[in-house]
């Protein structure tokens, strides 16, 4: 079986293309969040978790080696994040958590089978991979934007304050709290709706 | 606020939303007409996003984060110097293996040590202050991580890895007593080191001088020549394996080999995950065979480091990072910082060299040059104003010619040649004599400036095919003589070794 240094490393060699390198970064940005979570609200401890987590990145990042690109199969991005989701899914329903490091054929039958698009781990997961995205487009927004408007828009949006009280505390005027949440809302849908535009719901 | 200020314009509202402006006339009257009129609030919100954003916004961004992932692995493996955003596990991690205190003061006991205080925590796990009690010294001691602890091959790999790197014994290397693998936790006792790491005196103090850019350089590279000579490869040179010891600021390599021992034994730490693995070579990242010039390579990008306040590489993905590293060029470190002196940015543009073999050949060989270049930085009063000046009359020196070429040509279409002596005084520019540890410098300078002479030189010849808008093809050619002959009079006064295009004729 390859190390995991192995199988980054052929990633390196597979992925030339910017879009695909990026494509994996952020697969990595929002699944390795969302499988920790997914498998502690199952109850595994931290380290498990975490090691679950890894199992899984690792065990995509195997099968990205047979990836071809061919324009009738689409593009790198919608690929990954279905074979990712297909594995997931159908690893959380049928094997509740035990080591995938093992057989390498059930993994690929877990990448390759459709999962049950009306199970409950379909809804959970789809829950799931919906806030993780959020909260990726979130972090990506707090950098671009000035701390008190984003705070503006984080006190009054997500802890719900009111906007006095918001204004108050930031020393800003109750119209630019108006503002700022605002820019901070529109900015975050831009890039939540890009991320979903982008195919990633397979 | 029964009056409404201002109007309503949902144009203005959708200009408001999509620029970032926060002081304008336009903004602030938007302000103010919103603070009053509650229908153009709601409308500005869902020009933003509609309700049901809204409420996934603050479902998702508020929803419980006790099942939140904070990943850990970015942290250094060596002395990170804080504790980390799990330090109450690491706490628990640490007192499971502690035997208990002597002093009610201290952690715990290890062996023969008194464990004091938790130094940091990473990948390969943590750090302890301790205090040897047989040989009365402080010491710091590492414990292999408890996820590592019980997989075979981390162990093995531990040990003889560490074994390894306690024959080293120099200076600029942390020194290890002692590798403990037969109990329950196998650890390394080390060499203690205040102070704080390279990594974290930079993201304090922000870049280095270029004194000690060099120095601290200098110092890395004979820790590592004494490794190498030893056969034995870092693998994981960068900042946080850096430590500067407190008052004299010596520079001590820590961590030797350890990041095999790692990778190879763990999912953790492989850069699928997470800790952005910006200090590694190409030859790392595409997973061929590495040797020690793969460590120089890593030294090049902590010296940009030091200097710039930022690795050579960077972007927001791992792999995206890694891509960089092997596929594209970096930005001259004397571009991001103007007081670098064009030749350190040229060792740090040879030490970053894709291809192993166009890298200096040695750690010992980077080792002398970043000493040769610092004893002639401190005797020419610190580097950056003699190199800034030298490169500034580099610069000066091309404008001019540049100038006096322009001048010369326009002189000659026009066929005054009698201006082109007003010329010949700015030769005098030219430095009369330079201090032998200069030599070099100047020299280098004066081939530039050759080639670019020639390409003047170059210009000008190509002009002796006749042009159209001359009356007299006669006179053409004999300023264009003259000029020519000037411009070889020029350049025999300030580089006597090159032959001018002129006189090969």
């Amino acid at each position: 079986m390859a190390s995991p240094t192995e199988t980054r490393l052929s990633l390196i060699g597979r992925l030339s293309d910017r879009d695909d390198v990026e494509a994996w970064d952020e697969f990595v940005a929002i699944y390795v969040p969302l499988l920790y979570r997914l498998a502690r609200q199952k109850g595994l401890q931290h380290s498990d978790a975490e090691e679950l987590a890894q199992e899984v990145l690792v065990a995509v990042s195997r099968a990205v080696d047979r990836w071809e690109p061919d324009p009738a199969r689409g593009r790198f991005r919608d690929w990954l994040f279905r074979i990712a989701r297909n594995l997931i899914i159908n690893f959380m329903t049928r094997r509740k958590y035990q080591s995938i490091s093992g057989g390498q054929t059930d993994v690929l039958r877990m990448i390759e089978d459709r999962c049950d698009e009306s199970s409950d781990e379909l809804a959970a997961f789809n829950l799931e991979q919906r806030r993780e995205v959020f909260r990726w487009a979130s972090a990506k927004v707090k950098d671009t934007v000035a701390a008190a408007t984003w705070q503006a828009f984080w006190q009054s949006s997500v802890e719900t304050k009111p906007i006095a009280e918001v204004a108050r505390e930031l020393g800003m005027s109750i119209g630019s709290v108006y503002v700022a949440r605002s820019r901070v809302m529109s900015k975050l849908r831009g890039e939540v709706s890009r991320f979903e535009a982008d195919g990633s719901r397979g | 606020m029964d009056k409404v200020v201002g109007k309503c314009d949902d144009v203005q509202l959708e200009r408001l939303l999509h620029s970032d402006d926060e002081e304008s006339d336009e903004v602030r009257a938007a302000a103010k007409h919103l603070e009053s009129c509650e229908a153009c609030r709601s409308r500005l919100a869902s020009f933003a996003a509609d309700a049901s954003w809204w409420n996934d916004a603050r479902e998702s961004l508020s929803s419980s984060d006790a099942f939140a992932w904070k990943p850990d692995l970015t942290r250094s493996a060596a002395f990170a110097g804080r504790e980390g955003s799990r330090g109450d596990s690491i706490q628990s991690d640490v007192r499971r293996i502690l035997g208990a205190p002597n002093h009610p003061e201290n952690l715990g006991r290890l062996g023969r040590y008194d464990i004091e205080r938790i130094i940091g925590s990473g990948g390969m796990g943590i750090v302890l202050k301790a205090h040897d009690s047989e040989l009365n010294r402080p010491i710091a001691i590492k414990v292999l991580a408890a996820h590592l602890a019980h997989v075979g091959a981390a162990r093995d790999r531990f040990s003889r890895e560490a074994r390894a790197a306690a024959a080293v014994v120099h200076e600029h290397v942390v020194a290890i007593y002692n590798v403990e693998t037969d109990g329950h936790t196998p650890f390394l006792v080390m060499q203690y080191v205040p102070g704080r790491s390279l990594q974290a005196r930079v993201d304090e103090d922000g870049p280095l001088t270029v004194e000690e850019v060099l120095r601290i350089g200098m110092q890395a590279a004979a820790g590592l020549a004494a490794a190498h000579a030893q056969g034995l490869v870092h693998r994981d040179v960068k900042p946080s394996n850096i430590l500067l010891e407190e008052t004299v600021e010596r520079a001590v390599l820590t961590d030797f080999g350890l990041a095999r021992a790692i990778n190879d034994a763990s999912l953790t730490q492989t850069g699928v995950l997470a800790g952005t693995p910006f200090y590694m070579s190409p030859e790392q990242a595409t997973g061929e065979a590495i040797d020690h010039r793969s460590d120089l390579f890593s030294l090049g990008s902590v010296l940009y480091f030091m200097a710039t306040g930022h690795p050579p590489f960077r972007a927001e993905g791992a792999l995206a990072v890694l891509h960089r590293i092997c596929r594209e060029p970096h930005r001259p470190v004397w571009q991001l910082n103007q007081s670098v002196p064009d030749e350190v940015s040229e060792v740090i543009d040879t030490l970053l060299e894709k291809k192993p073999g166009r890298r200096y050949a040695s750690a010992e060989e980077v080792r002398e040059r970043l000493a040769s270049l610092l004893s002639r930085a401190q005797q020419f009063g610190f580097g950056r104003r003699r190199f800034a000046r030298i490169r500034g009359k580099r610069l000066r020196r091309r404008v001019l010619w540049s100038a006096v070429a322009g001048l010369l040509v326009a002189a000659a279409v026009v066929g005054v040649v009698a201006t082109w002596p007003a010329s010949r005084p700015q030769a005098t520019e030219q430095p009369p004599a330079h201090p032998a540890a200069d030599g070099a410098e100047i020299a280098r300078s004066e081939r530039e400036f050759a080639g670019e002479w020639k390409e003047s030189a170059h210009a000008i010849g190509q002009m002796e095919r006749p042009t159209s808008f001359l009356s007299s093809g006669d006179s053409w050619n004999r300023d264009l003589e003259s000029l020519k002959q000037s411009l070889a009079n020029l350049e025999a006064l300030v580089n006597p070794a090159a032959k001018p295009e002129g006189e090969r004729k």
